[in-house]
């Protein structure tokens, strides 16, 4: 498949403060690929180094192999962008900002947005200052779909919704995605959303990226082992191959790709002696914590 | 694509361009009839004595509404623009960054232009039959730094506003705050007549500085 986006050598500082280093990643065409890290670790600043709001310190990016920086207005056409937050013109209504986006985008559907607006319950008139945070989620999202563009970049989509727009947008988005062979490119905060939603997910530790896998190979193999130890002042010795290894009150665990045998051979290695050690699978929530720690 | 960046302009300003005018309006007709009560009680020589022997035009309660008026259109049409970052929507679009800008900053200057000329056509029209045609250059030689003070109260709100970081929006501020106050060095009549050209070519040109600023909000410079 065709990569959509690629970013090369990346690499981008605030001031003195190191935000990431050599990052390398690509978007294949016709997947849903979240980026997901904890705050601070580069997410947003990715996504404004993709859209061109940001100069990296060093790096090139591409989309549509075009270079960010000197992006062409008709290759824009075919990249649909949310802000962090759902921000849209909100001085405008529903109508009056159809009527705005139409004319800048060939393959408008028009009727993709007011088939969302229809599920709105606001008065066409409204303005869109007036709205809730889900009421404006679900604008931006039809004036998303009514782009009909080739990419979709989403800043944290799930930024201040309810339980129930969350759903409603995942399940929009996906069906549309999916039906559509758009590609997706998008951050989130809730990781558990993201399990629905996304085929890939690249982890963001601070200053490299832990991981990028599909999703399916990452709950299939990842797994989170767990030990009783009867010496609680044990701590466990660090190996590369696992992430977080920790003890509280008797209870050790930790996450892994390894299998059971490497896990009681590491066990044996380090004479810990334990008792009911078992592997569970986990969800793409937990499998985050595991891979990135829970501070 | 140029008449859809016009409409959300003219979204975000038509009630300050209403308020403006209403404002325009108010004034002009104040001053109209501070004119028009001289020339009932005293007559029209004695208006062309006061316009003639002193640096009074009448219309000096209309010195900073010209300004005023910039100044809050820079407000009202920018502010929405840079609240939440929502410059970057319109970056997005696509269109070159500079056009799109450019076409934001025209229409800001054409609103003020022509809320200017339809003041100044009132003001002449008013004026054309109690006044000597040199007379009435006089007066409106004089009100001219004020309106071209206007639109440089536009062109360093403008700068200041979409300036991506505080200090150098108040820089941007007080380098405009020095700038503007050249037209009010002098309350002389027909004071500013040699360099009023100047100043206006060199207003109009300030305009662009705009495009530093996005230029740096395209940057990310924090």
């Amino acid at each position: 498949m065709n990569p959509i986006i690629t970013c090369t050598d990346l690499t981008h500082h605030y001031g003195k403060r190191l935000i990431y280093e050599n990052l390398n990643f690509s978007v294949p065409e016709g997947r849903i690929l979240g980026l997901l890290g904890k705050n601070g670790t580069g997410k947003t600043t990715t996504i404004n180094i993709l859209n061109g709001y940001l100069k990296p310190s060093s790096g090139e990016c591409t989309i549509f192999g075009e270079n960010i920086r000197q992006i062409n207005p008709i290759t824009k056409q075919r990249i649909a962008l949310l802000i962090e937050g759902h921000v849209q013109y909100s001085f405008m209504n529903i109508e009056q900002i159809e009527r705005f986006y139409a004319s800048f985008y060939p393959k408008w559907k028009k009727e993709a947005y007011y088939e969302l607006m229809d599920l709105l319950k606001v008065a066409p008139r409204q303005r869109i200052a007036n709205m809730s945070c889900g009421q404006r989620s679900q604008v931006a999202l039809g004036l998303i779909m009514a782009q009909n563009a080739d990419l979709l970049i989403l800043d944290d989509f799930s930024l201040g919704l309810d339980p129930g727009y969350r759903r409603l947008f995942i399940e929009y988005l996906r069906e549309y995605a999916k039906s559509e062979r758009k590609t997706v490119f998008l951050t989130s905060h809730i990781i558990q959303d993201m399990e629905k939603l996304i085929d890939d997910c690249i982890i963001l530790d601070y200053g490299k990226i832990l991981i990028q896998k599909s999703v399916s190979e990452l709950m299939d193999t990842f797994k989170k082992f767990t030990f009783k130890i009867s010496d609680t002042r044990i701590s466990l010795p660090a190996d590369e191959k696992f992430y977080n290894p920790a003890v509280y009150r008797g209870n050790g665990e930790l996450f892994s790709f390894q299998n059971m045998e490497y896990v009681k051979q590491y066990l044996c290695k380090h004479s810990i002696e334990h008792s009911q050690l078992k592997s569970e699978k986990l969800n793409l929530e937990d499998i985050f914590i595991g891979l990135t720690g829970k501070y | 694509m140029i008449k859809a960046i016009l409409y959300k302009e003219w979204i975000k300003t038509r009630y300050l361009f209403l308020l403006a005018a209403v404002i325009l309006a108010a004034f002009t007709a104040y001053c109209q009839l501070r004119i028009g009560k001289v020339v009932s009680l005293r007559g029209a020589a004695h208006l062309w004595e006061i316009l003639l022997s002193r640096d009074n035009t009448f219309y000096e309660p209309m010195r900073y509404v010209p300004l005023f008026s910039g100044v809050l259109l820079a407000l009202f049409q920018l502010v929405p623009e840079m609240q939440q970052n929502r410059l970057k929507l319109c970056l997005h679009l696509p269109l070159p960054q500079n056009k799109i800008i450019g076409i934001m900053l025209g229409f800001g200057v054409s609103l003020l232009l022509a809320l200017f000329v339809v003041t100044y056509l009132i003001i002449f029209l008013y004026l054309n039959p109690i006044l000597a045609p040199e007379l009435i250059c006089r007066v409106m030689l004089t009100m001219l730094p004020w309106y071209v003070a206007g639109i440089a109260g536009y062109a360093f709100v403008a700068f200041a506003v979409l300036e991506p970081t505080w200090r150098r929006r108040l820089l941007n501020v007080l380098a405009g705050a020095a700038f503007i106050q050249i037209f009010y060095l002098s309350s002389y009549a027909e004071a500013y007549n040699q360099v009023i050209v100047w100043l206006l070519i060199i207003t109009l040109a300030l305009v662009g500085l705009s495009f530093l600023s996005v230029s740096r909000f395209k940057d990310g410079v924090q």
